[in-house]
């Protein structure tokens, strides 16, 4: 009797002990708990460097786009010389997509994190991306073309690997003209306790010759309520040369 | 350091934010306004519009013959409340004195720099997320 109650203590504890590992190793291969609103993060002075963001690579467009790519920037340039800036398409409160939209000026994107599915919404004109966990990405000609595309991920030591297509063409990385052969692949990352890492890489088979790729960075905020933002006062316009003006009251 | 200095130093941070990062995204191009010329206009509100892409100040200026109305572009609401304002900060007939650049096309319009409110607080205008100019 007595040997028979030994071997079912034995049992029990062989099965805690187990099923302490198994816990273990389900936190050690949990992902890192995003959730939350996060603010652009820009280092500064006494920052360690590698938690600041990265600019851009250069961007190396294929010979046909090139000439009238810089063409087009030593316009806007010399324009907003002149004090007659050249509209962009935000200026009329069109989003800005992926990826320009996990950036925009000095407005936090929140992250809503479940097993399945991850939303990044960005506060600057309430735009929000779904990145898909549980499935495979879609051909690309399967995807009508969008502005957030179509996003799949998966968690890959801790870092969230993101694949995205099905960007139209308009809606562009500071207007750099792409096909609808353009991959934006993301790896986002917790560097630090309260700072996240967005390292995304553009590809064009079509009109880059290089990859873009750059880092952008985020500091955790955790009272942050995001603000609302609908454009419902847009006073901004385009006349007929493209250049912004500002509507104004009589009273 | 003059509320003027931290401004401009303001302008040129961001600046440099969006250039030399090479990935931020502004809504639009701050060209139209003269950054080197500044404006005081003080007069009374006709409206305080807490509203998306920006906020802007209505206010009537009085002169020497009658009165000018000036429309005031602010950044956004989100932008505002981390330099410290409120939705209810201004209404209708307040006196308010703003610090402005002015259109260059010569039109009464603006971009806010600084504003004193009747209760005699200095807000700023961001564009960054810290505390107001001047405060």
């Amino acid at each position: 009797m007595r040997s028979i109650t030994l071997r079912i203590a034995a049992l029990a504890l062989c099965c805690l002990l187990c099923v302490a590992d198994w816990a273990q190793a389900q936190s050690a291969n949990a992902p890192p708990d995003l959730n939350g609103a996060w603010g652009q993060y820009r280092g500064g002075r006494g920052a360690d460097p590698k938690l600041a963001p990265t600019p851009a690579s250069p961007i190396v467009l294929k010979p046909e786009y090139a000439k009238a790519y810089e063409a087009r920037r030593a316009a806007e340039a010399e324009a907003t010389r002149r004090g007659e800036p050249i509209a962009n398409p935000s200026v009329l409160c069109v989003p800005y997509g992926v990826p320009s939209m996990m950036a925009v000026a000095v407005y936090p994107i929140e992250i809503i994190q479940t097993p399945k599915q991850v939303t990044i919404v960005a506060e600057a004109f309430s735009e929000v991306r779904r990145i898909y966990l549980d499935r495979p990405q879609s051909k690309i000609d399967d995807v009508p073309p969008g502005y957030y595309g179509r996003s799949v991920g998966h968690w890959e030591s801790g870092a969230l690997v993101v694949d995205t297509i099905g960007i139209k063409e308009s809606v562009q990385y500071q207007r750099v003209p792409h096909s609808d052969q353009m991959r934006i692949s993301e790896r986002i990352r917790l560097v630090a306790p309260d700072i996240l890492h967005d390292q995304i890489t553009i590809e064009d088979p079509v009109t880059l010759e290089k990859p873009i790729t750059y880092t952008l960075a985020y500091r955790r905020m955790p009272n942050y309520e995001m603000v609302e933002f609908v454009c419902d006062n847009n006073r901004e316009y385009v006349d007929e040369q493209g250049v912004v003006r500002l509507k104004l009251r009589d009273r | 350091m003059s509320v003027a200095r931290r401004i401009r130093i303001c302008w040129l941070a961001m600046a440099w934010a969006l250039a030399g990062a090479g990935a931020l995204m502004a809504h639009h191009s701050f060209a139209m306004f003269d950054q080197s010329k500044t404006l005081t206009l003080t007069g009374a509100v006709t409206s305080f519009e807490w509203t998306n892409p920006h906020a802007y100040i209505e206010v009537d200026v009085p002169e020497e013959k009658g009165v000018k109305h000036w429309s005031i572009e602010l950044g956004s609401p989100s932008i505002l409340q981390q330099s410290g304002w409120k939705f209810s900060d201004l209404k209708r007939g307040y006196k308010v004195t703003l610090r402005i650049n002015p259109l260059r096309s010569g039109q009464p319009g603006g971009f806010l720099i600084q504003a004193t409110l009747p209760d005699g607080r200095t807000l700023g205008n961001g564009p960054g997320r810290g505390p107001a100019a001047g405060q």
